[in-house]
């Protein structure tokens, strides 16, 4: 079987199928003639599913008066455009002609997806999102569920970045590492991902000379230059993974609570193994240098604990220690005695 | 491919059956019995006993119609009218007009768009099958969208365990039960909840429904959801179409309401991400105001950045958040602390986790 392009979904479950032939009959209808290739790119799928779902469709039909599933009670594609020129066209349909409605689950995926996407400056104004959300209920063959998202304001960095891309130019903000470095960067913006609240800037690094990931509320200043860029999207393919561990030498072991061994997000590598300790499950993962880990691990005390190697420990311990001198030297007791009441902040 | 057992004939594959006994349904307006659908429609009929046993058709036959129906499919039942009470001779049909797309219904290039991109931020993990399946029927409308100037590749990542099985009971309107760890509480109480919406507000995902011990409506978080969710065979009506709203607007008043003030080291990673979150406000140099839903996710975050974090108040907050650095100074100590130290982390954090229930 030929390998699918890149970008296209291959069908695992039988109920996939009958949706994609459930959608692709009135596609069909619509065009009266396209080539295999057409439909592929349009449903984004490899040719050969949109040719077995066309030969399937081909001797598909209903019973019909003799529960015979006699020829008229078939469908009936054009046989030799098919098989000689890879084209499609159906010439004689049966019971089946419009798009399907939604179902309740699928209204509500798209219509809570809409909601996520208003921080996009692609994203409609609310009165036109609002009526998209309606035709897409009006749509569905149940009320949809209520699944929902809290709108976000549209963020001014996508917009200043949307700008850049479209006049062709470089942008240059100054960018907070982990380490807790502030360095001036300049960049050509390639593409913005997403993980729920955190959103990030894919883009060629002048400074670095590389590709890099930018989380946006990490920088500051962000504005536009008038200098051309050197890449635009599309010119360079990024990995779909936001942070390649694989070439980081450091190895760190984490000992995890199991149910959070999610919250670990990118740091853990795909098939990195996974040991389970009983009540915990123990993971190694790569990293480039411990400040970023350090402040992950900071934030799920008594969920994740750094075990090795005692360096990173060390790092992890002072990190916290520091945060705590702070309080110290504040005249406070250790917690669980504060509860008097506002201190006066030095 | 997947195949059904077959003895003799060719065998029929599953999407092939599905596919035929859509076609079928639609094409009869006035339906047609089980027995009709397994002795005459592709994939059944090569397995029909004529007179025999066809238990087991009869069972491929209810799966198939929950997998049909998933997909949006309106398959009804009629019952005969001098018959009520037998469903020996209830009827099986797919209305066309409750399964075409309603004519009018026609979305521009922008929004599909727009809808790609809805229906790809939900491609990895919960809701991804059904995006998939909406995408597709997008698609056979024949619009093709225009592509954005930036590319964008958004994720919606639910990692609560609970969100498939809540999901799935608010679309088919039947109470569930769980464990919840309430604030102050040491173990969790099972709950029995009509899920009514479920909602992501500051990234955090919760669930919004009447809560069957006190008959009244409740939030709750599904961080907080302790072991599986059950879904059990219980209907319940509900006229309630604003609950998702409804839980919005409760989460973002207790949002409003709440606010701590931190000081911030200056050009810090903390300074910068702080303040870009919703609604900061920088009071004074180094000092900021921010508003939170929940005080221990919030201890949580904070604690995160160590140093370059001092919590002014409120005191509760700056306690969280003081404990959370103390358990990290604790269990990172060198050398090794022992291995029994580490077993207790899990306890000491389930303390920790409770928090004020969001309504």
């Amino acid at each position: 079987m030929p390998k699918n392009p890149p970008n296209t979904t291959s069908f695992v479950h039988a109920q996939d199928k009958l949706a994609f032939l459930l959608s692709l009959v009135p596609y069909l209808l619509d065009r009266d003639r396209v080539s295999v290739g057409e439909v592929a790119s349009h449903f984004q799928v490899s040719e050969e599913q949109v040719r077995e779902a066309v030969r399937l469709i081909a001797v598909s039909g209903v019973p019909g008066e003799t529960a015979q599933y006699q020829h008229g009670d078939l469908f009936d594609i054009a046989w030799d455009d098919f098989e000689e020129s890879d084209e499609i066209q159906i010439t004689h349909r049966v019971a089946l002609d419009d798009s399907p409605r939604f179902s309740a689950r699928e209204a509500a995926a798209l219509i809570a997806g809409l909601q996520y996407l208003q921080a996009l400056p692609e994203s409609l104004d609310s009165s036109v999102l609002s009526g998209l959300m309606a035709k897409l209920a009006r749509g569905a063959s149940e009320a949809p569920s209520q699944v929902a998202v809290a709108r976000a304001a549209p963020s001014e960095s996508l917009l200043t970045i949307r700008s850049a891309v479209e006049r062709g130019t470089q942008i240059e903000f100054d960018y907070v590492s982990s380490r807790g470095d502030r360095e001036h960067r300049v960049v050509d913006p390639l593409r913005i991902d997403s993980n729920n609240e955190d959103w990030y800037l894919r883009g060629w690094c002048h400074t670095r000379q590389g590709i890099r990931t930018f989380r946006l509320d990490r920088m500051a200043d962000l504005t536009q230059t008038d200098a051309p860029n050197t890449y635009s999207p599309g010119d360079l393919s990024l990995p779909d993974t936001l942070f390649d561990g694989s070439g980081e030498t450091q190895g760190v072991v984490l000992e995890v609570l199991p149910a959070a061994v999610g919250l670990l997000g990118e740091y853990l590598a795909e098939g990195e193994p996974q040991i389970s300790l009983g009540a915990l499950t123990q993971v190694t993962v790569r990293v480039a240098h411990i400040h970023g880990l350090k402040r992950l691990v900071a934030s799920l005390p008594g969920v994740v604990r750094v075990v090795d190697p005692p360096e990173a420990r060390l790092a992890v311990h002072d990190w916290a220690a520091a945060a705590l001198d702070a309080y110290a030297a504040n005249g406070e007791d250790p917690a669980g005695s504060a509860a008097a009441g506002r201190p006066d902040p030095a | 491919m997947v195949t059904t057992e077959s003895s003799g004939a060719a065998p029929v594959a599953v999407e092939e059956r599905l596919f035929s006994l859509v076609l079928a349904l639609l094409a009869s307006e006035a339906g047609l019995t089980k027995n009709e659908i397994l002795s005459t429609v592709q994939g059944y009929r090569q397995k029909y006993v004529f007179g025999g046993d066809n238990a087991s058709l009869e069972r491929q036959f209810e799966r198939d119609k929950d997998d049909i129906r998933e997909l949006g499919v309106p398959l009804e039942t009629i019952e005969p009218l001098d018959e009520a009470g037998s469903n020996h001779h209830l009827r099986y049909r797919i209305p066309k007009g409750a399964y075409d797309l309603p004519a009018d219904i026609s979305f521009s290039s922008d929004e599909i768009a727009l809808l790609n991109l809805a229906a790809l931020a939900w491609r990895e993990g919960s809701l991804s099958r059904e995006s998939r399946h909406a995408l597709l029927k997008l698609q056979s409308l024949g619009v093709d969208s225009i592509e954005p100037v930036l590319g964008y590749a958004p994720r919606i990542r639910t990692r609560e365990a609970a969100f498939d099985p809540l999901t799935d009971a608010l679309a088919r309107r039947v109470l569930v039960r769980f464990a919840y760890l309430k604030p102050g509480d040491l173990s969790p109480r099972e709950r029995t909840v009509a899920p009514l919406s479920v909602v992501q507000h500051e990234g955090r995902w919760h669930v919004r429904g009447i809560d069957q011990n006190v008959n009244e409506p409740r939030t709750f978080l599904l961080s907080r959801i302790i072991g599986p969710v059950t879904r059990t065979r219980i209907s319940f009506e509900s006229t309630d179409d604003q609950s998702a709203e409804t839980a919005l607007a409760q989460l973002d008043e207790i949002w409003q309401r709440n606010r701590a003030e931190v000081d911030v080291r200056a050009n810090s990673d903390a300074e910068t991400r702080l303040l870009k979150r919703r609604g900061s406000i920088r009071a004074a140099d180094a000092r900021l105001t921010l508003h939170f839903t929940d005080l221990h996710l919030l201890a949580d975050e904070l604690a995160g950045f160590g140093p370059e974090v001092f919590v002014v108040s409120p005191p509760e907050l700056r306690d969280a958040v003081r404990k959370r650095l103390e358990l990290t100074v604790a269990t990172h100590l060198t050398p090794t602390p022992g291995r029994q130290t580490g077993r207790d982390e899990p306890h000491e954090r389930k303390e920790q986790s409770n928090a004020e229930e969001p309504a």
